[in-house]
């Protein structure tokens, strides 16, 4: 093979090429707490990019948790069992005992917002923070596939 | 109707996303990731897991910086030099391979022809093999097609360094192709 071809061959490389994945969810849930005008530091390592998700993530189902077990404390009062019940059981549990708490956080703030919901059903405010909720979720499960 | 162009198209999403508008960023995202993926696979060593870890780093920059975006070219290219810069600076934070300059003794004689019967995968397999830096230096230039100029201004590296790692990169590539026919 001459020296044209070997060009020729190389540049036939030049192709787009669609991801094995969608990539859109992680990257939608990344940009939650992205404040467009603010840079972030650049090529941060993956495991402190791991543990600043971990951190992140906590604090916000802490927050959410919080705020949804306030509103259904004061929409439906007196169902203390199902909340019990919705932080016992976790739908999806990740291998890592520091994710685990978070997932179990959030999926409690996701049960306890969808009981709030259910109470008011209206409230653009509960859709809004579930979907936020959501948002988290998939997020650690995007940091626990790294994890692993 | 007369047919509106992609990059009128890109022009609205891209004022909308700097504004805050998600779905328009999702049209972009649609519309571009094949290109950024692409290149940014190839300058991954084909590595899926890490291009795909690339192109979510460069599309997050990206919405950080659209309110910088000045339309002095297109999206599509201002998001491929930003998504390459990404895989850059990934290169450069590992410390992998650093740049050497190649004694002319040692360089192989441009008439050496083993590339025969290289199939594409057989191709992408030896590109992928190679050192970082050298193959970065390769895929830029032989695939992409920049100049050493930029390359060097984006590697942050001499343009005679940029024609060496090249040399390397190509002498490297000839032998492991050469080796597997």
């Amino acid at each position: 093979m001459n020296e044209f071809e070997w060009r020729r061959q190389l540049r036939d490389l030049q192709q787009p090429q669609a991801p094995r994945r969608d990539l859109w969810p992680a990257i939608d849930a990344a940009l939650d707490p992205v404040d467009q005008a603010t840079m972030l530091p650049p090529a941060r390592a993956p495991r402190r990019r791991l543990l600043a998700g971990m951190a992140g993530v906590a604090v916000a189902a802490s927050l959410l948790l919080g705020v949804g077990a306030g509103w259904h404390a004061w929409f439906a009062p007196g169902t203390p069992a199902e909340s019990a019940h919705a932080t016992r059981h976790a739908s999806w549990k990740p291998d890592d005992p520091r994710l685990a708490g978070a997932a179990i956080e959030l999926d409690a703030a996701r049960l306890e917002l969808q009981l709030a919901i259910e109470q008011a059903p209206d409230s653009t405010a509960l859709h809004r923070l579930l979907r936020h909720t959501e948002r988290q979720q998939a997020q650690l499960r995007q940091l626990a596939g790294h994890a692993s | 109707m007369p047919p509106v162009s992609r990059a009128a198209h890109d022009g609205d999403d891209v004022r909308a996303a700097a504004a805050g508008d998600r779905r328009a960023f999702q049209r972009l995202y649609a519309l571009h990731v094949g290109r950024v993926y692409g290149a940014l696979h190839r300058l991954a060593g084909y590595d899926h897991a890490r291009a795909e870890d690339l192109t979510q780093d460069a599309f997050i920059r990206a919405w950080q910086k659209l309110s910088g975006f000045r339309h002095e070219s297109s999206f599509g290219t201002w998001l491929y030099r930003l998504a390459v810069n990404v895989a850059l600076m990934d290169i450069r934070a590992r410390g992998a391979d650093p740049v050497r300059v190649v004694d002319d003794e040692h360089l192989p004689d441009s008439g050496e022809t083993p590339f025969c019967a290289a199939e594409r995968h057989e191709l992408e397999q030896a590109i992928g093999k190679l050192p970082p830096r050298a193959r970065a230096v390769l895929v830029l230039h032989d695939i992409e097609g920049w100049r050493h100029e930029d390359i060097g201004d984006e590697l942050g590296m001499a343009v005679g360094t940029s024609k060496a790692q090249l040399h390397r990169a190509r002498h490297l590539l000839r032998k492991a192709l050469g080796e597997n026919s």
